[in-house]
């Protein structure tokens, strides 16, 4: 599928003060101020298929706030081209934002004050959607959303997740091709996240809607993007599937056997014990496409094994043991070229 | 082009709902202003009965002056002021880069969607003192002073307006422009006083850099037949033109900061 978005060898650098110390060093800061390039975008290339949800991710200061602005028309790229359905969005920043839906978690476009519907009625007209369109989206999405037992009361009064049930519901009230999304569930409980996860993963499903969305919440990622685009320090570490990164990043997948009596020491082709006492015994799995029938049928017959479980590494977990390794670690890791499949 | 009007129209409609919303805070709101405002002209008016005049104006004729600069500031300041005041909170709480996101020019979503009815105070202050004042100072009424006063009136709030936008467009680049605010309003305090009175640096300054003696000073000297120094005869046409000319500048250094925007918070 041809690619709406892409990003070519982009670079975002600002200009930071240097603060010198001591009263002296402020005098000689506010008389001849010293400022540093800072690299928050750096050489980074991909490209995004329409349909596709990627995950964006990467630790506080990655850049992946400087990117999403790029993409959405608010900062132009130091370096480097940024193309969004074949427009460059700050130069072409009102028709771009016609086509896109934008969510800062942090954020509201909601008015306080004023009822629901009325945000809803301003982005109609802001949007200049057409009253067919903007009548079916609305009683679809306030469904999918339950939005319709609180549309008529004040924002104010609504909940953190009412919120943002809403603002995600009027971002895609104009049809956009893409939806970006900036930390959409940050500060949600655990039942307002699991809405928010399960309409983004249905509108990307049934509308073809794109996504793009960062999260510091990894069980957003696992569960509405099949793609992630990892950054850190403003450089692109990987862009691939959910198995390839496990598989690139060294997380393992770790066995849990347990026996009925002490199986005093277990030997398994193609694991490495990893700990256990008793009757458990842990292993790491080597990555090498086995199925789980077939490690165990390489345990010896005398084996009385009671139960087995078999855990996925979370994101969490592939990169927690990224960043644990980074400072020993070579060179950084892309699991897929730039252009999807 | 019906669309965007009809777009800004429901913006101001919004505002306005929901000012009313809170409406003790509004009525608090009104009769501060018209309380502050009551007393800078008692002490002005005070500064006449004393001494008759201040620099040849009289009192009914510095009340039409004042009445039209509360009239023509509170007409560019409704729609400008306090949200624009707010621009350093704007930018850095990331609030504008939310504005950049939306199809609409956001300098007009700021103003139409902060059309502030607070100033409803001013302007029955500025119509009262110039409807007390207009029978009093013994103008000739003709197409042209009629079209002075109120091509004037409009020329005043777009330099109000414009001088606001300039001012908060230091926000987008610098981050900062409440200390701009606290320079502006310094020079508007001087716009109160007719120029005349100030030594020929200031009176200057006022007609030139800093076009506030374009908000009452000239239109009121033209009205009243008064001299106006430096323009001369030309200060009719000064006065009508100062206001767009002030929009065009303003529009022009707005772009100009957007395009160096280099985000807020987050």
């Amino acid at each position: 599928m041809a690619a709406i978005i892409s990003a070519e060898g982009v670079g975002k650098v600002f200009q930071q003060r240097v603060s010198q110390p001591g009263i002296l060093g402020a005098i000689r800061s506010f008389v001849a101020p010293v400022t540093r390039p800072v690299h928050a975008v750096a050489d980074i290339t991909f490209s995004i298929a329409a349909g596709e949800a990627v995950g964006y991710l990467g630790p506080n200061g990655a850049g992946k706030s400087t990117m999403i602005k790029m993409l959405t028309g608010i900062l132009t790229p130091s370096v480097g081209e940024v193309t969004v359905l074949g427009r460059k969005p700050q130069q072409e920043r009102v028709a771009n934002a016609r086509d896109i839906g934008v969510v800062f978690g942090q954020r509201t476009q909601l008015w306080w004050d004023l009822p629901l519907s009325d945000s809803f009625e301003l982005h109609r007209r802001l949007y200049r959607v057409p009253d067919a369109l903007f009548s079916k989206n609305r009683a679809a999405l306030s469904d999918m959303m339950e939005l319709t037992s609180f549309i008529e009361r004040p924002v104010r009064h609504l909940s953190l997740g009412q919120r943002m049930r809403a603002e995600i519901a009027m971002a895609l009230m104009h049809d956009p091709k893409i939806l970006f999304l900036d930390e959409p569930t940050i500060g949600l409980d655990v039942v307002a996240k699991d809405v928010v996860r399960k309409f983004l993963s249905r509108i990307n499903r049934e509308r073809g809607t794109t996504i793009i969305l960062t999260t510091h919440d990894l069980q957003d990622i696992e569960e509405i993007c099949p793609r992630l685009i990892m950054v850190d320090e403003g450089r692109l570490l990987f862009d691939g599937t959910l198995p390839a990164l496990r598989k690139s990043f060294g997380a393992r997948r770790r066995l849990t056997l347990e026996f009925s009596g002490d199986p005093g020491e277990v030997r398994l082709v193609g694991a490495r014990p990893s700990g256990g006492e008793g009757l458990l015994r842990e292993f790491l799995l080597e990555d090498d496409g086995r199925s789980l029938v077939q490690l165990l049928a390489a345990l010896e017959a005398s084996s009385d094994v009671r139960d087995v479980r078999l855990h996925e590494p979370s994101i969490e977990e592939v990169i927690r043991t990224h960043y644990q390794s980074k400072g020993s670690a070579p060179a950084p890791v892309t699991g897929r070229p730039a252009v999807p499949a | 082009m019906r669309e965007t009007l009809s777009l800004l129209f429901y913006l101001v409609r919004l505002r306005v709902r929901t000012r009313l919303e809170f409406r003790a805070s509004l009525v608090i709101a009104w009769t501060a202003q018209g309380f502050g405002y009551a007393g800078v002209f008692t002490s002005i008016w005070i500064i006449l009965t004393r001494f008759e005049n201040i620099g040849g104006w009289s009192w009914p004729q510095m009340a039409l002056f004042l009445g039209f600069h509360t009239l023509g500031y509170a007409l560019g300041a409704c729609f400008t002021l306090v949200q624009l005041r707010g621009m350093e909170e704007i930018v850095r709480g990331g609030e504008f880069d939310m504005l950049l996101v939306r199809p609409i020019n956001p300098w007009a979503y700021l103003v139409f969607s902060g059309f502030n009815i607070e100033y409803g105070g001013h302007i029955l202050l500025g119509l009262g003192l110039i409807v007390w004042a207009l029978p009093q100072v013994g103008i000739v009424w003709s197409l042209p002073s009629a079209l002075m006063l109120f091509g004037g009136l409009i020329s005043s709030a777009f330099i109000t307006a414009s001088c606001i936008t300039v001012v908060s467009a230091c926000a987008l680049v610098l981050q900062r422009a409440r200390y701009l605010f606290g320079l502006y309003f310094d020079f508007w305090e001087l716009s109160r006083y007719p120029a005349s009175i100030f030594a020929p640096v200031f009176q200057l300054a006022l007609l030139t850099v800093i076009p506030l003696g374009y908000m009452a000073y000239v239109p009121v000297s033209v009205l009243l037949g008064r001299p106006v120094p430096y323009l001369g005869a030309f200060a009719p046409f000064a006065s009508l033109a100062a206001g767009p000319l002030a929009v065009l500048a303003a529009a022009a250094f707005w772009r100009f900061c957007l395009r160096r925007y280099q985000g807020g918070g987050g």
